[in-house]
C-alpha cells in the first residue's frame, strides 16, 4: 500500500485539494442541514509558520520556480494546458476532464449536506486530518450564525461528505469562536491497526500507579502559546543579522507581474511579535 | 509492519521509555498523472529559471531571502545549519493535560509508537495515560525540525500526535464575521433539530464510496463508452426572513 502522496499527481498541478481550494478561495458552495441551506466559502484555518526562502539560479539570481514541464516540447506548460490522465498501461493514458470528475458525484460536489450530528469528544484524535473555516457568502449570514450558535449550545458537530476534485472527504463542521470550523477526517479504513505494536506483557500495577502519580503532579492546562518553533526563531535572528550584509539583484523579467514589495524589517517584526504574542 | 520512521526516548520525571515511530494512516487512492493537453505527454515537475525558462539542476540553485523586489540576501547551507535545533533522541514531556482540552485545529498527523529496546515502563505508561484520559505535551527534534506534540494512549499502544504551533493557527476572529441577532425561538428549534439528528460516532459506517465510483467511470471510459455529464446539484439558499419557517419545517420532517 502507498502511504505517501506522490508528487506530480493532479494535486501538485491543479487546485483540487481542499488546501489549495481554501488558499485560493476556489471552493464555494452550500452547507446544509435539513431544509436550511447556507451559501459558504472554504478558507484555510492554519498557515505553516515557515520562514520562506526563494530559490534562485546561481548564475543570474533570477527566481527558480516549480513548474510542470513537458519533456516532449521541452517547455513549461501553463495551467490551462494541463489535464488529468489515468494510466491504463505504461505510456498510455485516459484523459479525464473536471466535468467528468464532477459527474461522479454531482450531489456532493457543491453541497456539504449534514445529515447527522455527533459529539466531537467521541472522535478519536487519530481521525483529524486538516482544518478549515467556512465563511458565509452574501445572504447566508443569518443562517450561518444560527448553525454556529446552535452547535455551540448543543456542543455537537455536523458530519457530512463532500467531493472536491477527485476525492470525497468525510468532514465535521463545528462551532469555534463564533465561526464554523470544518475538519476533514480520515476514513476508518485508512487507519492502520496499532495492536501490532502493543507490548506482550500487561502493565505492572505498581509501576502504573507510580506513573499515574507523576502524571498527576505534572497536570496542567493546554496553553500552546508557551511553545514556539526553535528553528524559526533562530532563522529570524539570523536573517536580521544578515540583512545588512551583501545583497544580490535579480534581473528584470519581461511580462512578470511585480510582486508586492516586502519590507524586511516590518516582516521580521511582525513574525517576532506573532511569536511573542503567542508566548 | 510499516517501516520505522524515527527512534526516540520519552522522558519526564524519572521515567524514560524508548520508542519507535510508525505511520498510523495509509491511503490508497486512484492516482492521476498530469498530461499536456496538446500532445498527451506526461508532465514532470521541474524547477524552472524565470529568466532562461529552462530546468535548473539542484546544484545550481541557491536560497535567498527577499528584502525588496528583486533584491535578496543569499543564505548558505552553513547559515541554515546554524539555525538547526539541536538534535537528539529525547521526546521531552513538559506537562500533562486532560484529553479533550486540545482543540482539533492543533492536531496534525499521528504516529504509533512501538516499544524500543528494553522498553520497561511502556505498558505502564500506556495504561496510566489511558486510564487517566491524559495527554502529555512534549517537544522533540526530528530530521532537523523542532516538533510540538501530544503523547497519548490508545489503550495498550502509545501514540505521538504532532501539534501545530499556536502562531500557525488562524484565529476565527480574523475572519471578520458579523454578529447577527437571532430570536430565541430560532435558536431553540435549531438546537432541538440538532439533538434530534444526533447519533453516536461510528466511523466504520462511512466508507469512501467515491473511489469505487471513480474506478467504474474510468472503466467505462476505457471501453469507449460515452460519459454523460451531470450538473452539480445546487441548493436554493435559505433567506434570512425564511429561516424560522425552514427550521420549523425541518423539525417536523425530523420527527
Amino acid at each position: 500500500m502507498r502511504t505517501k502522496k506522490k508528487e506530480g499527481t493532479a494535486e501538485a498541478g491543479k487546485a483540487v485539494s481542499p488546501e489549495k481550494a481554501a488558499a485560493t478561495g476556489l471552493w464555494s458552495g452550500t452547507v446544509s442541514f435539513s431544509l436550511v441551506a447556507i451559501p459558504v466559502r472554504l478558507v484555510k484555518a492554519v498557515e505553516p509558520g515557515r520562514v520562506s526562502f526563494h530559490l534562485l539560479h546561481n548564475k543570474d539570481y533570477s527566481p527558480v520556480k516549480r513548474a510542470m514541464f513537458c519533456p516532449g516540447e521541452g517547455a513549461a506548460v501553463p495551467p490551462e494546458e494541463i489535464v488529468r490522465g489515468y494510466e491504463l498501461e505504461p505510456g498510455k493514458h485516459l484523459m479525464v476532464t473536471d466535468e467528468e470528475l464532477e459527474s461522479v458525484a454531482p450531489e456532493r460536489s457543491r453541497t456539504i449536506e449534514i445529515a447527522e450530528f455527533i459529539d466531537l469528544r467521541e472522535v478519536d484524535p487519530l481521525y483529524f486530518d486538516h482544518p478549515y473555516y467556512l465563511v458565509p457568502l452574501k445572504g447566508g449570514e443569518k443562517s450561518y450564525r444560527l448553525l454556529a450558535e446552535a452547535l455551540r449550545r448543543t456542543n455537537k458537530a455536523g458530519l457530512a461528505k463532500f467531493v472536491l476534485g477527485e476525492r470525497e472527504y468525510l468532514v465535521t463542521v463545528r462551532s469555534k469562536d463564533g465561526a464554523l470550523a470544518l475538519s476533514t477526517l480520515h476514513y476508518s479504513a485508512e487507519l492502520l491497526a496499532d495492536a501490532q505494536y502493543a507490548p506482550g506483557k500487561a502493565a505492572d500495577e505498581k509501576e502504573k500507579n507510580a506513573v499515574k502519580k507523576c502524571v498527576k503532579e505534572m497536570l496542567g492546562g493546554f496553553t500552546p502559546g508557551k511553545y514556539s518553533d526553535v528553528r524559526r526563531k533562530k532563522l529570524l535572528a539570523l536573517l536580521k543579522k544578515k540583512a545588512g550584509g551583501a545583497q544580490v539583484q535579480a534581473p528584470e523579467l519581461e511580462g512578470e507581474p511585480a510582486e508586492g514589495v516586502a519590507d524586511l524589517v516590518a516582516a521580521l517584526e511582525e513574525s517576532m511579535s506573532r511569536m511573542k504574542g503567542a508566548r | 509492519m510499516p517501516a520505522t520512521i524515527w527512534i526516540g526516548n520519552i522522558h519526564f520525571g524519572t521515567i524514560s521509555v524508548p520508542v519507535k515511530l510508525h505511520t498510523a494512516v495509509s491511503q490508497d487512492r486512484v492516482e492521476f498523472h498530469l498530461l499536456h493537453k496538446t500532445d498527451r505527454v506526461r508532465l514532470r515537475q521541474q524547477m524552472i529559471c524565470a529568466l532562461e525558462k529552462t530546468p535548473i539542476p539542484a546544484e545550481e540553485q541557491v536560497k535567498g531571502f527577499r528584502l525588496e523586489e528583486r533584491k535578496y540576501v543569499l543564505i548558505a547551507p552553513a547559515d541554515l545549519e546554524q539555525a538547526e535545533p539541536e538534535g537528539g533522541r529525547e521526546i521531552a514531556v513538559h506537562e500533562f493535560v486532560a484529553a479533550g482540552e486540545i482543540d482539533p485545529v492543533y492536531r496534525e498527523r499521528t504516529y504509533f509508537l512501538e516499544p524500543g529496546e528494553a522498553p520497561a515502563g511502556y505498558a505502564a505508561l500506556a495504561a496510566a495515560l489511558w486510564e487517566m484520559k491524559a495527554e502529555g505535551i512534549c517537544t522533540w527534534v526530528m530530521r532537523k525540525r523542532a516538533y510540538l506534540g501530544a503523547l497519548a494512549s490508545g489503550g495498550k499502544t502509545l501514540r505521538l500526535g504532532v501539534l501545530r504551533y499556536a502562531d500557525e493557527v488562524i484565529p476565527a476572529g480574523s475572519l471578520g464575521l458579523e454578529d447577527f441577532s437571532l430570536s430565541e425561538k430560532e435558536l431553540e428549534i435549531g438546537a432541538q433539530l440538532i439533538d434530534r439528528l444526533s447519533v453516536p460516532f461510528q466511523p466504520g459506517k462511512y466508507a469512501d464510496e467515491h473511489q469505487g465510483k471513480l474506478r467504474r467511470l474510468l472503466e467505462r471510459k476505457a471501453r469507449g463508452e460515452k460519459i454523460s455529464l451531470l450538473q452539480p446539484r445546487q441548493l436554493r439558499h435559505t433567506e434570512g426572513g425564511k429561516l424560522l419557517a425552514a427550521l420549523e419545517a425541518s423539525l417536523k420532517a425530523a420527527k
